[in-house]
């Protein structure tokens, strides 16, 4: 078990791995009542390409999303009312790459998370509760057709991105839902839930050594299979259209605006160059900027207006997103803007004032275990320690983020989704 | 764990003092009668303050002041708390002991939040009348804006079909004639209004005593001209004819919204019984209409219930296919009448008795959920701590919930359907 202070944040870590490879950590909050688990893996919507055993394997779109469902289910038992009766929550999520699981409670911990481990890492699918699953996924699927931001990003993503699988919504379509079955599920499971592609992460005044000796006694100890998801996908900077709209039943026009960005890849680099979209982000068109203002007294933007860095694995776009009646006119204004801030440059002060700004905002969210717990299983995968973030920001220069504007903030790079009302 | 004094006639301060957390927050009520008359000038005011104030005249001088601060931020807060509505300012910043040595946050935040609250910018006297037109619009963008949820307003076009004269049907952001009809005069005066006579409703959590804090806040209102007018008590709902309603919309999935009412309120002594019963039929994570409903029949995604205490509703909202629309509002009173009936395991009574203890017991976890729990209980009429309202869950027993369940009446339904 190995111990870190970090003292810029008054955060104390627990790091261990098990014998079977999973990685694991426990942020120690002496004096907390709850107690916050997540047992997550390196596996999303994205990932349906696949190798197992040195085998090729394509998966119908939706399956990452179907598994976490499904995972649930244990022969003759009833997971929910266990933790019910725990009086804890399990609750999971799944992104484009990566799929959670979590649970929080306040007492009986050690049930909680033997329970958590235990039916992450047992599946048990039949023909016929994948059948039942199909329908419930169905209704989600038709909830989220009703949902103008889900529709506006995934048009954006289908517009913008020509092999990347972003383009593919993570809960896939009711046809290819219907391609799924427990031969399926099980080989995903497999292949994606194997120790060493997972991270568990626990919050809260908990023993780090109970914790791991309570991981080491439930989970399986192998062998496991050797499995390797496609994670590089051709893209060029270019979009496969600049624009795209549709309409629904919504109150006012609504936009996502997208710039292309190279894919960050992993590790301290990665980090640097995400730090720095974000500051360029707010450089650009945050609350701060001189362009805020001027959209926001004009009425082109409103308080919906915001936007920032989005990176999902092998995918990176400059994104913002609101309520226009005049979303080409925000566009061409951010792209305008730009080219401002390329001739003026930016001050020392403008820099390190916003650099303090979004640090302090970063140690405020520590107070989250949501979000600091999500944070750290993520940048986990990009083989980053959050918990160092200050001195990521410590490095960032005015050229830095003089280079990514001049770099990214283009008209083909740029693509607009658009939602206009029925 | 919480103290609370009286600043000035009128003006509490309620303390949680805690050095665990890495952020304090303060916030500024005033508390109002929830009102058609006056909901929409609450709920826009606010929003006008955040716009500009004597040395920070624009939201950009703002943000950068808030930059300097480390990132604090300040935020409106509109909130409905039974027949009232409180509308005020919030603010969440970094505690001293992680700023550059020698700086201080805290003092220099409160300092601000004071200028926006009471030296707002001004033109002629009043309030701008830019700033005043482009928040109207947002507020119309965000009442509107309402739709683009359909579960949200499904609910609320459910709640303004139980409530034609409580206060509970008049929209938390105020209607939008309402909104469209403020001038700048209008709620400039109406600011002077209830600057002067409303409640105040001051809320700090952080390491510092409340005796520290006192100082630090006193001198915002000392020098207030004050004529304080306190508030009637909470009143539980206006009775009401029993209505249904449907509307098609060019939507995918259905959204069915039942209304029941019960006349137990949280100023009841069987409150907490009737918080187990709504965990057990809707709330919790085992509950009857999920694990049936959804789990067993499939016959829709997502379905649950809410209990609104501070007039005793109780709410069942779900997502479906349009055609099962009447075997599930069936499902739905035969599960409650399966509550009636004590048709309860055990393992369902205490699944929901300690998914409420639970939820109780990480309060003090986080600054929000403190603020969020003290701000609005006393206002409510709820009179119990954390600590004490858990211990009276776990001693709830199945006859308290059949007892709870037996009160329940259907009101109305409003389904949002296809159009065909």
């Amino acid at each position: 078990m190995e111990k870190t202070y970090y003292p810029a944040l008054d955060e104390t870590v627990y790091r261990h791995t098990l014998t079977n490879g999973l990685p694991m950590a426990v942020i120690h909050r002496p004096g907390f009542t709850k107690k916050l688990m997540y047992f997550v893996t390196d596996y999303g919507s994205i990932h349906t390409s696949y190798a197992i055993n040195g085998k090729a394997a394509q998966a119908p779109d939706g399956v990452a999303h179907f598994l976490e469902h499904k995972l649930f289910d244990m022969p003759g038992r009833d997971i929910t009312a266990e933790f019910a009766a725990l009086g804890a929550s399990p609750n999971a999520f799944t992104g484009y790459d990566m799929t959670a699981y979590y649970v929080s409670c306040t007492e009986n911990f050690p049930e909680c998370l033997k329970l958590l481990l235990e039916f992450v890492s047992q599946p048990h699918f039949t023909a016929e509760s994948v059948e039942k699953e199909q329908g419930i996924i169905g209704q989600e699927i038709a909830m989220n057709a009703d949902n103008p931001d889900t529709r506006i990003f995934e048009n954006l993503m289908t517009a913008m991105y020509r092999s990347h699988p972003v383009s593919h919504p993570i809960l896939g379509t009711e046809d290819s839902i219907s391609q799924i079955t427990p031969e399926i599920l099980y080989e995903c499971h497999r292949a994606f839930y194997a120790p060493h592609n997972m991270y568990l992460c626990i919050m809260g005044d908990v023993d780090p050594v109970q914790a791991a000796a309570i991981a080491e006694a439930t989970l399986p100890k192998g062998p496991f299979p050797q499995a390797t998801p496609c994670r590089q996908w051709q893209e060029d900077m270019t979009c496969v259209q600049p624009s795209v709209t549709d309409t629904m039943e919504v109150a006012m026009p609504m936009f996502q605006l997208g710039f292309k960005c190279e894919p960050l890849g992993k590790g301290l680099a990665a980090v640097r160059q995400e730090y720095i979209g974000d500051l360029a982000a707010e450089l650009l068109f945050g609350e701060s900027s001189q362009l805020y203002l001027k959209l926001y007294e004009e009425g082109r933007i409103d308080s919906s207006f915001g936007g920032g860095l989005e990176t999902i694995e092998g995918m990176c776009m400059l994104s913002a997103s609101g309520d226009s009646d005049d979303p080409e006119g925000v566009k061409d204004a951010i792209l305008d803007y730009a080219a401002r801030v390329l001739e003026t440059g930016i001050s020392p002060e403008a820099l390190l004032r916003m650099k303090r700004s979004a640090m302090g905002r970063r140690l405020l969210a520590l107070d989250s275990f949501d979000s600091t717990c999500f944070r750290s299983c993520a940048y986990h995968f990009s083989d980053f320690d959050y918990f160092t973030f200050p001195q990521v920001y410590e490095a960032i220069t005015e050229q830095d983020l003089l280079d990514f504007i001049m770099r990214t903030v283009t008209p083909s790079r740029c693509c607009l989704s658009v939602i206009l009302p029925n | 764990m919480i103290e609370q004094i009286q600043l000035f006639p009128g003006i509490v301060l309620q303390c949680h003092r805690d050095s665990r957390f890495k952020h304090g927050s303060v916030s500024i009520q005033l508390v109002r009668p929830m009102d058609r008359r006056e909901a929409a000038l609450n709920a826009l005011l606010p929003a006008v303050l955040l716009r500009g104030s004597r040395n920070y005249p624009d939201l950009r001088a703002i943000t950068l002041r808030l930059d300097d601060l480390y990132g604090a931020h300040v935020g409106t807060t509109v909130r409905r708390v039974g027949d009232y509505q409180t509308t005020g300012l919030g603010c969440g910043f970094l505690e001293d002991r992680f700023a550059l040595p020698g700086d201080r946050v805290l003092a220099p935040t409160l300092d601000f939040l004071r200028e926006l609250l009471l030296e707002p910018d001004t033109e002629k006297g009043i309030f701008r009348e830019d700033y005043v037109q482009s928040e109207k619009k947002n507020l119309i963008s965000a009442i509107e804006a309402q739709r683009n949820d359909k579960r949200a307003y499904a609910s609320d076009r459910l709640v303004s079909l139980m409530c034609p004269e409580d206060s509970y049907g008049v929209p938390r952001l105020g209607e939008l004639d309402a909104v469209k009809a403020i001038t700048p005069q209008s709620l400039w005066d109406h600011y002077q209004k209830i600057l002067k006579e409303s409640p105040i409703q001051l809320f700090y959590t952080g390491s510092l005593s409340t005796e520290q804090v006192a100082a630090l806040l006193s001198p915002i209102f000392a020098d207030l001209p004050r004529a304080f007018r306190p508030l009637p008590p909470q009143t539980d709902l206006l009775p009401s004819p029993h209505r249904e309603e449907q509307e098609a919309l060019d939507v995918t999935q259905g959204k069915l919204c039942m209304g029941f009412v019960t006349p137990i309120t949280l100023r009841d002594p069987r409150f907490v019984a009737m918080q187990v019963l709504n965990m057990i039929f809707g709330g919790s994570m085992t509950n009857k209409l999920f694990m049936t409903i959804r789990e067993e029949m499939s016959l829709c995604y997502d379905i649950g219930s809410g209990y609104y205490g501070s007039k005793g509703i109780l709410t069942v909202s779900a997502g479906l296919d349009f055609d099962k629309y009447l075997v599930v509002r069936q499902q739905v009173m035969e599960q409650l009448e399966l509550c009636v009936q004590g048709k309860i395991t055990p393992q369902e009574l205490e699944g929901a008795k300690q998914a409420l203890i639970c939820q109780l017991r990480a309060t003090h976890d986080s600054p929000a959920s403190i603020e969020s729990y003290y701000g609005t209980a006393a206002l409510s009429g709820l009179s119990m701590d954390p600590d004490s309202y858990l211990r009276q869950a776990a001693e709830i027993t199945l006859e308290q919930v059949m007892e709870a369940a037996a009160t329940v009446q259907l009101h109305s339904v409003f389904f949002l359907k296809g159009v065909s």
